[in-house]
């Protein structure tokens, strides 16, 4: 078949995108656990940069699955748009952070040209979903207003989340995936 | 006229051995072809060449090729219905599908209803209509699919080993609207693969029979034969004894009601499953039987009290419970957790129970089933009867006291039944344990098993000799 | 209202909330869309819960800017709830009032949107309650071989992907044979009306959205 997306991969997508978002349900409360753990110490919004990497998997495991422009993207976007269908809270704002989402995970393969595939990608990719997440959560939680130091333990818990999840773990899953010829080149 | 014609046709997947090999065949316009061969020989795959899905969607044609007839100048229109029932719907609703299906034939939206009307009407699915596909049973779901490729008015139709998981009543009724179909205009022409051949008589089928990566063509005679003897092969019963009232048991059902979505498929007032015996459960397709397997096994609700060494198996925790009843799934892909089959063995080595299968005598059974030397091979790219051996093999290694078997001998030879058997028993009786089986295929059976459980209308039953 | 337009109308609404920090704006759109939500006759328990759950992030922010930031702007901390609370009301007002069906054959035909995406997210999203069930599956073959899959082990992932993969194989193929294909043109069943009233109301929205941020201080 030409290269591109078609009917099947768009599925395939989509599939993966509802895989992640059933794993993760279940994994919600730890969430919700870790910020009414962390309020009342004023970093109840750091729940959030520690489970960052956990909402960002599907697109880097799209990108290395599909070695294609705007895989990551798609495969972000498209678990966004899945989990509005299914009705959790956020509804049709889903699209924006998983475009958001998509962007910073779609830039790391950009900059690696789309042909680099091993660890290299991974930082990259980290490095930028990291900052696209993080200047997108600058306007919409207010960050201007939080303490500089704050910040700085943030970004960093950000990027470690981000690289274990989005990085690591995805890589042993994509290992398996190759192993098992389900990755086409 | 040909609407279909085979040359010398080749094909296999990527990473496999070819599965079809210089094939031949050749199906007449208006005529019904019945295509059979034991599963896994490779039916589906042909079905999806004469489809035109394959090689699109994987594997190459390596030799040969297949051509398809052109009426009144437009292209052979085919319709396909698919093995896997729920697995062919991209819409919520049968209405929604059939409108998703009539939009992409590009009918026009006046005409869309009366074509919807008019298939359902021929396949009797008026009332289900507007229901959530996912709640149907597998016979509604696969009325529902051939009414979607009758509203196409295709000239083709496919149908792959589509009774499979299907009730004999919407078998039946099935078989008769398809010979309705193609009586109703001259040139219509079906062909269908079955492993199963009861109930064709009436649709006169050419038969044809796949054997290693072939097609021979039987004579109408033949075929008759073939048709007849799997009608009665049906009624055959087995000689166990029915188990005596003072045996040990191990598993006890009281008043359970296992159903599916809305509809009530087995009632048990009370059931007990032997202790350290091999026990046979048969039933008609549609009627329940993996369904039983799945409710022993806590993978779906049920009602009532079911107890594993007098406790209520809901109050063992999942963990333990699965790690004393295992199950056998009938898709041998559902049970791998790794990739090569060198680490499936080595996972299962790390949590055996089973004495007998340990260093030399393993490598003698990998020989026996023709697995040696394949450590560093994909699971997933073997052949469907070495996936099913060693399926069987790593769940044998555990050694769980209760194991159930669902479909364990689809899709293997005549010599490697055998081996199978032999494996089985030894294994059974080696820690001892207690053998669920559930099988289509009966041949043989009277030596490995020890009780026969029947499911029929609902209820299940020891059947045999009173000893 | 057109779905597209709907769904736009609350992107736009989201954008501008974000980059802009007036508390009454805030509130008055979050009064709309429970409005529209009541309207639209959303069962109460759905809307309990919309609530309920978003307070989570909402204190955790409000905490955080007003007793722990170096500013304590307690003006800014309500701002900041009552955009989480936006973004929910909104977002919902979308997603429960508008079925996925409807919403794909409007952008479809309004927004001419391939069909293969389209479609192909319809009949993933129809697959949903057969990979809750394959998830649930894989761990209990996990447990069968005495091993336990939690959320973080790559196994997981991996047999539910190969399985999806299969699936989306399946898929594909089966609506291919149920004609179609890709670029091909459709007809349509039922036509999503895109009137000049909704357009009306779409522009009507979007300046008093603008008013409403200007106007309120």
């Amino acid at each position: 078949m030409k290269k591109g997306f078609h009917l099947r991969d768009i599925i395939l997508l989509a599939l993966i995108g509802i895989i992640f978002g059933v794993i993760y349900f279940a994994a919600a409360f730890v969430y919700n656990g870790l910020t009414l753990l962390l309020t009342p110490v004023g970093y109840g919004p750091m729940a959030n940069d520690i489970t960052m990497g956990i909402w960002c998997m599907a697109g880097p495991l799209a990108g290395f699955m599909f070695r294609l422009p705007g895989a990551s993207f798609l495969g972000e976007f498209l678990g966004a748009t899945v989990e509005m269908f299914l009705g959790d809270q956020w509804g049709a704002a889903n699209l924006i952070s998983g475009a958001v989402q998509g962007v910073g995970t779609e830039l790391g393969f950009t900059l690696t040209g789309y042909r680099i595939y091993n660890w290299l990608t991974i930082i990259v990719v980290t490095a930028m979903t990291t900052i696209v997440t993080f200047a997108w959560d600058w306007f919409r939680n207010g960050y201007s207003h939080f303490a500089g130091q704050m910040l700085v333990v943030m970004i960093i818990v950000r990027f470690i989340s981000i690289f274990l999840f989005a990085g690591v773990l995805n890589k042993l899953i994509i290992n398996m995936l190759d192993r098992a010829h389900v990755i086409r080149r | 006229m040909e609407a279909i014609s085979i040359e010398q046709l080749s094909f296999q997947f990527e990473h496999q051995h070819p599965i079809i090999s210089k094939l031949d065949m050749t199906v007449t316009a208006g005529e019904v072809a019945l295509i059979t061969g034991p599963s896994g020989c490779g039916k589906s795959t042909l079905l999806r060449l004469i489809a035109g899905l394959l090689p699109k969607y994987g594997g190459q044609v390596t030799a040969g090729q297949i051509r398809r007839a052109t009426i009144d100048r437009h292209p052979l229109r085919m319709g396909m219905l698919f093995q896997d029932p729920a697995m062919q719907f991209a819409m919520d609703t049968p209405r929604h599908e059939l409108e998703f299906t009539l939009e992409n034939c590009q009918v026009a939206p006046t005409q869309i209803p009366a074509r919807i009307q008019e298939a359902s009407n021929f396949c009797q699915i008026s009332d289900l209509l507007d229901q959530s596909i996912t709640t149907l049973s597998g016979g509604q779901q696969q009325r529902v699919a051939l009414a979607v490729v009758v509203a196409m008015h295709p000239d083709l139709l496919l149908l792959d080993e589509p009774f499979a998981a299907i009730d004999e009543a919407n078998r039946q009724f099935l078989i008769k609207q398809l010979g309705q179909w193609r009586a109703a205009q001259p040139g219509r022409t079906i062909i269908i693969t079955d492993h199963d051949c009861h109930g064709y008589a009436a649709l006169n089928p050419h038969v044809f029979q796949f054997t290693a990566g072939q097609l021979v063509a039987l004579s109408l005679f033949q075929g008759k034969a073939i048709i007849s003897r799997a009608d009665d092969a049906a009624s055959a019963p087995l000689h166990v004894p029915v188990p005596p009232t003072t045996a040990p048991t191990i598993i006890q059902l009281n008043h359970v009601n296992i159903g599916r979505g809305k509809r009530k498929l087995i009632t048990i007032p009370d059931l007990a499953i032997m202790k350290n015996k091999i026990t046979l459960l048969t039933g008609a397709n549609g009627t329940g039987k993996s369904t039983f397997f799945k409710a022993l096994t806590r993978l779906i609700p049920y009602q009532g009290e079911i107890d594993y060494r007098q406790k209520d198996i809901q109050k063992i925790s999942p963990g333990k419970y699965h790690y004393q009843v295992g199950l056998v799934f009938q898709q041998a892909n559902e049970q791998f957790l790794n990739v090569t089959v060198g680490e499936e063995l080595t996972l299962s080595a790390r949590h055996q129970r089973q004495p007998l299968l340990t260093n030399d005598h393993l490598t003698e059974v990998l020989r026996d089933f023709g697995l040696a030397g394949m450590e560093d091979r994909v699971v997933y790219s073997l052949s469907g009867g070495q996936r099913k051996k060693l399926q069987l093999l790593v769940m044998l290694m555990i050694g769980h006291p209760v194991l159930l078997l669902d479909e364990p001998f689809a899709g293997l030879d005549r010599d490697s039944l055998s081996t199978v058997f032999n494996l089985i028993k030894r294994c059974q009786q080696s820690l001892p344990q207690t053998i669920l089986i559930i099988s289509h295929q009966l041949t043989g059976l009277d030596q490995l098993v020890d009780y026969h459980l029947h499911l029929n209308d609902e209820k299940l039953t020891y059947e045999g000799v009173q000893a | 209202m057109n779905p597209s337009l709907k769904l736009f109308l609350v992107l736009i609404i989201a954008l501008e909330v974000t980059f802009t920090s007036y508390l009454y704006s805030n509130i008055v759109i979050i009064i709309l869309a429970l409005a529209y939500l009541i309207y639209r006759r959303v069962r109460w328990q759905r809307l309990a819960w919309l609530v309920i759950i978003t307070l989570v992030p909402a204190i955790a922010i409000f905490v955080t800017i007003a007793f722990f930031s170096p500013g304590h702007n307690v003006y800014f901390a309500w701002v900041l709830v009552s955009r989480l609370y936006v973004y929910v009301m909104t977002g919902s007002a979308v997603s429960c009032t508008t079925s996925a069906l409807q919403l794909v054959r409007s952008l479809e035909q309004n927004c001419h949107l391939p069909s293969k995406f389209a479609y192909g997210i319809l009949a993933a999203l129809n697959l949903f309650p057969r990979i809750a069930q394959e998830v649930r599956l894989i761990r209990i073959a996990g447990q069968m071989r005495g091993i336990t899959l939690h959320w973080w082990s790559p196994r997981l992932y991996f047999k539910a992907i190969l399985a999806a993969s299969q699936w989306a194989d399946q898929m594909a193929q089966a609506m291919e044979s149920h004609g179609f294909v890709e670029g091909q043109t459709r007809t349509s069943a039922h036509r999503v009306p895109l009137t000049r009233r909704d357009w009306t109301t779409f522009f009507i929205l979007v300046v008093v959205l603008q008013l409403l941020i200007i106007a309120l201080p």
